[in-house]
């Protein structure tokens, strides 16, 4: 049997090791009480029993602002890569294993984006066994089961059981072979469902969205903050944006964060809208999240993280429509 | 360089022509740099022009690229980016990434009737699509090319639209909205909207493909007379306008229902879109 079982003594010694392999970052309570992905240096500053993190892990491989190109007027365009450096994530909860695993498939399918690649290349996520509160959902998006991650510690009552997902996270287990001891693993225990079955069967080619009074209801409420899709694990879309100095001898293209909320995202040269009422953007992001673009089409993007449910100012829960899909006429 | 980086990083192309077309809107004749110039390229598929410094905007190709690796760019002064290359002369600099999209689908034309409605700009890609056909005419039935634009001023290659008026193998029917000025020499020209022109013409509906592409209003106001007149709702092809940042369907702006613009159109099946909330 291999030696796979963690005893809670020991987790300081594992968590310190793990230094060896990368920069740590880890769940910590930051300055202004947000509990937030950052670097951590000891254990003790880990907060193994978070809830969630106000952002997601996404910010590791999408920064909220970054240089993709450079140019010079005698050169032309050339990528700028990213850092070289390597990057473990310890703490990471099976929703957002999910939402990066989501990540994946958008960004490192046919085309690989070379940005993301190579940041996900020196990435290792060591996933963490959580509980569930009130707003997450995770039983009623995905099977039973933790994927997507190298290495991941299921808790058990006098310490962590460690699965192991890639040849990477074996790499790193292999070394830490005097910390663990035998025993067997438990099957992994079943998520908790919180909605009726149908719910998310109906993300399935053609289905339109359904018709429900709540559109408008949300639409009227709805302030475009955007903070729904800014901490959404799955929320990927980018603006790009350019600037050059006044000599035109260097411009930099950037990529940031967008916003399926904001006004301006629909909006092409010469003012043309093509989501100009909220209702409309509302709606977009609720076809993305549960009905899929392109490639992505017919896999729903939520992981059930219930960020967005919390972090709404104004309480619209997506949720409410979802338990509509198949239950009313479509709009 | 990898595909994928080839992708993302735009090449460097020269301008080297500049002829206006009116008073908003130019070609633009491009020759990529490097070795291999040349791409292969569909009808209706566009390009992300870069201008350095002030950032990225999908364009159509007015045509096919030439041999030696000369794009041409009909672009109309609308926003930054437009600006900036009106602004700009020949010998200037920019970056092209592409072509991206779908483009017409010519092996599903072949054997039929054409129809292209054009309004306005959209006049640049679907000549493009006129190129191709009149390469192959023999492949095709009866090609007709409806253009509308604003103005006699306003009309787009009106040289190129002379020389097409003579050839017996086509049939044009050009309108403008309004006139204040005498009709160019040599274009025998309607005055009105592209649907009163439509609703005048005698045509096959059941043997015609329709390739539209104009303003977003363009849509609307043709498509139900050509769908009432008994066009199939799978050979009406239209062109969409959609903010594309990526072009690789990434960026997530361009999204026309389930599909995406950038890499499931620019070109869309009327069939395949008419149920789609605002996409039409």
């Amino acid at each position: 049997m291999a030696k796979r079982f963690l005893f809670n003594a020991l987790l300081p010694d594992f968590f310190e090791a793990l230094h060896f392999f990368g920069e740590l970052h880890a769940p910590v309570m930051t300055s202004d009480g947000v509990t937030a992905f950052r670097p951590a240096l000891s254990l003790a500053e880990v907060r193994l029993d978070y809830r969630r993190t106000l952002i997601p892990p996404k910010k590791y491989l999408l920064p909220p602002r970054e240089t993709t190109l450079d140019a010079t007027p005698t050169e032309g365009y050339r990528l700028r890569t990213p850092a070289d450096k390597e990057i473990i994530l310890f703490g990471v909860h099976p929703c957002d294993l999910a939402g990066i695993d989501y990540l994946d498939r958008v960004f490192l399918s046919s085309s690989p984006d070379p940005w993301y690649a190579r940041r996900r290349e020196r990435f290792t996520l060591i996933g963490l066994s959580c509980e569930p509160d009130d707003f997450c959902f995770c039983g009623d998006i995905g099977d039973n089961h933790s994927a997507g991650f190298d290495i991941f510690l299921e808790q058990a009552e006098d310490g962590y059981h460690l699965l192991c997902g890639t040849d990477k996270g074996e790499a790193i287990l292999a070394s830490f072979k005097d910390l663990l001891h035998e025993r067997r693993i438990p099957p992994p225990h079943k998520r908790e469902k919180k909605l009726p079955p149908s719910c998310f069967a109906t993300a399935r080619e053609g289905e339109p969205l359904p018709a429900t009074p709540m559109w408008d209801d949300f639409a009227q409420r709805c302030l475009s903050c955007g903070a729904c899709s800014a901490c959404c694990p799955t929320c990927y879309c980018f603006d790009v944006l350019e600037g050059g100095t006044l000599d035109g001898d260097r411009a930099e293209r950037v990529r940031s964060w967008d916003n399926c909320l904001f006004r301006g995202h629909g909006e092409v040269a010469g003012g043309v809208n093509f989501r100009a009422s909220r209702r409309e953007r509302f709606q977009y992001r609720f076809r993305h999240k549960f009905h899929g673009f392109g490639p992505q089409r017919n896999t729903p993007a939520c992981v059930g993280c219930g960020r967005c449910r919390e972090a709404c100012p104004v309480k619209i829960d997506l949720l409410d429509i979802v338990r509509q899909e198949g239950t009313h006429d479509s709009c | 360089m990898t595909a994928a980086e080839a992708s993302v990083i735009p090449r460097t192309a020269t301008i080297i022509a500049v002829s206006h077309l009116s008073a908003d809107t130019a070609l633009f004749s491009l020759r990529l740099e490097g070795e291999r110039p040349h791409f292969s390229f569909v009808p209706g598929q566009f390009i992300q022009l870069s201008m350095p410094g002030g950032g990225e905007a999908p364009i159509s190709l007015a045509a096919a690229p030439a041999d030696d690796g000369t794009i041409e760019l009909c672009v109309r002064r609308v926003g930054r980016i437009t600006t900036m290359l009106h602004n700009s002369r020949s010998g200037d600099r920019v970056g092209i990434r592409g072509p991206f999209g779908n483009g017409f689908p010519l092996e599903e034309m072949t054997g039929r009737d054409i129809l292209l409605i054009a309004g306005g700009l959209g006049m640049a890609p679907l000549r493009s699509l006129l190129h191709a056909l009149l390469a192959d005419r023999d492949r095709y039935g009866a090609l007709t090319l409806m253009y509308g634009a604003r103005e006699p001023a306003a009309i787009l290659f009106r040289e190129e639209l002379v020389a097409l008026a003579r050839r017996t193998d086509v049939k044009l029917l050009l309108t403008v909205d309004f006139v204040r000025e005498e009709q160019p020499a040599g274009l025998a020209c309607n005055i009105g909207l592209l649907p009163a022109l439509l609703a005048g013409i005698r045509f096959d509906p059941t043997s015609t493909s329709v390739a539209i592409c104009g303003p977003p209003p363009l849509y609307g106001c043709t498509i139900g007379a050509l769908v009432a007149a008994g066009c199939p709702e799978e050979r009406i092809y239209l062109s969409l306008e959609r903010r594309m940042k990526c072009g690789q369907g990434l960026c997530c702006h361009c999204a026309v229902g389930d599909l995406l613009c950038c890499t499931d159109g620019p070109v869309f099946r009327y069939g395949d879109i008419r149920n789609v909330p605002g996409a039409l």
